[in-house]
């Protein structure tokens, strides 16, 4: 039987008439990277905090650890590290008072002196008060505290936001090791690229549903392979007009094509313009992200 | 939770110290004036008992009525401005401030945390009275010679801390509705309403006949204003009953807090359905 540390079945709220997210099935398994994406308004951050029983469903359930977020929400907590994403922290307490008060509301404490640890690693001046702090050190003190008590499930909303490079980076090799410490990760991101980097799972969210929840490296060879043929002689412009095909770039005798469905049909087509040369060009996660949210080529398809 | 009721109070540091300093400009004026005034104040009794003024609770006859219509009429409404601002701040101001989601998203029940915050509330207003208590009863003694009064120092002290059941009742009252509302701003407009109505109301009520069996509905009614404070304490009754809505308020703040969809800003009644006709918000 499989060990999910988060599931979620039917999950719907709504905010009175507005939908936020609509039978949201999600099963996470203990010691996965699961990236969860989706544009501004599309649930991420719904989803999670009905985990955190922040707000509670209008259907469905969620559980963590096979507890109930709500009903045993404590319990599921208690082995939990959050990060929101809209963060807001007490201005007026230092960020090492935030700490210590932050460490002793949790349960089950560990290391009391390891968020110093982070702060170090994370170069934040933890004698500052939190007002006195920018975005980015601010968004630090959020990150120092979801990490602090060596969680065995990290939430994180957008754990990067507000970041320079170099300390996303950091963020990221912090969520890795965490992560080969034995601690699931379930992280939204706007970042495409470090979700494609760290992630062992995707879960793409459209208008509140989840649209597909795959492994990353399925979702890139899966979902739509592009192919560039050279051809002997320059097929007509409508040659390769059929459904689950998009040519989206044309040179000449170079024509580039991603293809959903019927790869035979495209084959048995570009034979009788002479293939010279065909190869296949890798897809990036973002372009499928794309493609799902029907912004990119072949975006009809998604 | 000690860590959180610490940390609670520190928050409150600030506006306890201001708030403490504030007001007591005011008891410490009413009472220091008090020997340069004395004959003049006798004197305008006769005007006191215009309905304007006794609607107002204000008799100047001798100091003790002097004291309890002025210092214990006017305290409690002072400070249960404080009680409306922190006690609207604590859940709905917090919300709106975005802070409170990290707090509830820790492992702690949500009872606790409003537990928490109506004790440090509690406190607040507690010190704050005291202060104030203090200073007047300072001013007090470096008038008592001046004067002709029955008074000793404690009967200022004790009289000034009887009206903390009032003003934690308007602070629980308060946390209710900002656990209630969807915005910090509305739970203070309608606390507001109650503070004011009911002073006015339990004063107007006392002076026309034809309202007096309304009288019970304003808290104020059970806030004794008047000399017989300082000689009998307030009825045990009045006290109870105050703290019986406080518990009564806290109790309704822990249960709509309990069904609050925290950073979602909704009433009550606009959560928990499907509606047939929907729209994606996000």
């Amino acid at each position: 039987m499989t060990d999910y540390v988060i599931e979620t079945k039917g999950l719907s709220v709504y905010y009175g008439r507005h939908r936020g997210i609509l039978d949201v099935d999600l099963n996470i398994e203990k010691g996965e990277v699961f990236g969860f994406l989706g544009p501004n308004g599309a649930g991420k951050t719904t989803t999670q905090r009905v985990l955190m029983d922040v707000i509670r469903p209008t259907a469905g359930e969620a559980r963590m650890f096979g507890k109930d977020c709500q009903k045993e929400g404590v319990a599921a907590r208690d082995r939990v590290g959050y990060l929101p994403g809209e963060l807001s922290l007490y201005d007026n307490m230092k960020a090492r008072q935030f700490f210590k008060m932050y460490f002793s509301l949790q349960k089950s404490n560990t290391d009391p002196t390891y968020w110093q640890t982070l702060a170090d690693r994370l170069d934040l001046d933890t004698t500052r008060k939190i007002r006195e702090l920018s975005r980015g050190n601010k968004q630090k003190v959020g990150v120092v505290a979801a990490f602090m008590n060596k969680p065995e499930l990290l939430i994180l909303d957008e754990p990067t936001s507000g970041l320079d490079p170099l300390l996303q980076q950091t963020v990221m090799e912090l969520v890795r090791e965490t992560n080969q410490a034995g601690a699931t990760i379930f992280f939204s991101s706007h970042m495409l690229s470090e979700v494609e980097v760290v992630c062992d799972r995707v879960g793409i969210i459209r208008d509140g549903q989840l649209v597909t929840t795959e492994r990353v490296q399925d979702l890139t060879t899966q979902r739509f392979k592009r192919v560039r043929f050279k051809f002997a002689t320059p097929p007509p412009a409508d040659a390769f007009t059929q459904d689950g095909v998009t040519e989206t770039t044309r040179d000449e005798q170079d024509v580039t094509l991603e293809i959903y469905e019927g790869l035979d049909k495209v084959m048995e087509t570009a034979v009788r313009f002479g293939i010279l040369d065909i190869e296949t060009i890798p897809v990036s996660l973002e372009e499928i992200f794309l493609a799902y949210y029907g912004k990119g080529n072949g975006g009809s398809h998604a | 939770m000690l860590r959180l009721l610490l940390q609670e109070l520190r928050f409150r540091r600030n506006a306890i110290i201001g708030w403490a300093i504030g007001l007591t400009f005011l008891p410490a004026i009413y009472v220091g004036i008090y020997p340069q005034f004395e004959a003049e104040l006798a004197g305008m009794q006769a005007i006191m008992d215009l309905e304007i003024y006794q609607a107002m609770g204000i008799s100047l006859g001798s100091f003790e009525e002097w004291v309890a219509s002025t210092v214990i009429n006017i305290v409690p409404i002072l400070v249960a401005i404080y009680a409306v601002m922190d006690g609207t701040g604590t859940l709905a101001g917090e919300e709106e401030a975005g802070k409170l989601e990290l707090i509830v998203a820790l492992p702690i029940p949500r009872w606790q945390i409003v537990t928490v915050k109506a004790v440090a509330h509690g406190i607040a207003l507690f010190l704050i009275l005291l202060l104030v208590a203090i200073s007047t009863t300072i001013v007090f003694l470096a008038i008592e010679s001046q004067i002709e009064t029955t008074l000793v120092a404690t009967d200022l002290l004790w009289g000034l801390l009887y009206t903390w059941p009032i003003v934690m009742a308007f602070g629980m009252i308060s946390l209710f509705f900002g656990a209630f509302a969807p915005r910090r701003r509305i739970a203070a407009l309608i606390a507001t309403v109650v503070v004011v109505v009911s002073y006015f109301g339990s004063n107007l009520s006392s002076q026309v006949s034809s309202l007096e069996s309304i009288q019970p509905l304003f808290m104020f009614h059970y806030l004794d204003a008047t000399a017989g404070l300082f000689e009998t304490g307030p009825q045990a009754s009045d006290v109870l009953i105050l703290l019986g809505i406080a518990l009564v308020a806290f109790i309704w703040a822990v249960v709509f807090f309990q069904l609050r969809d925290i950073t979602v800003g909704a009433w009550p009644w606009q959560r928990g359905k499907i509606p047939a006709d929907t729209t994606q918000s996000g």
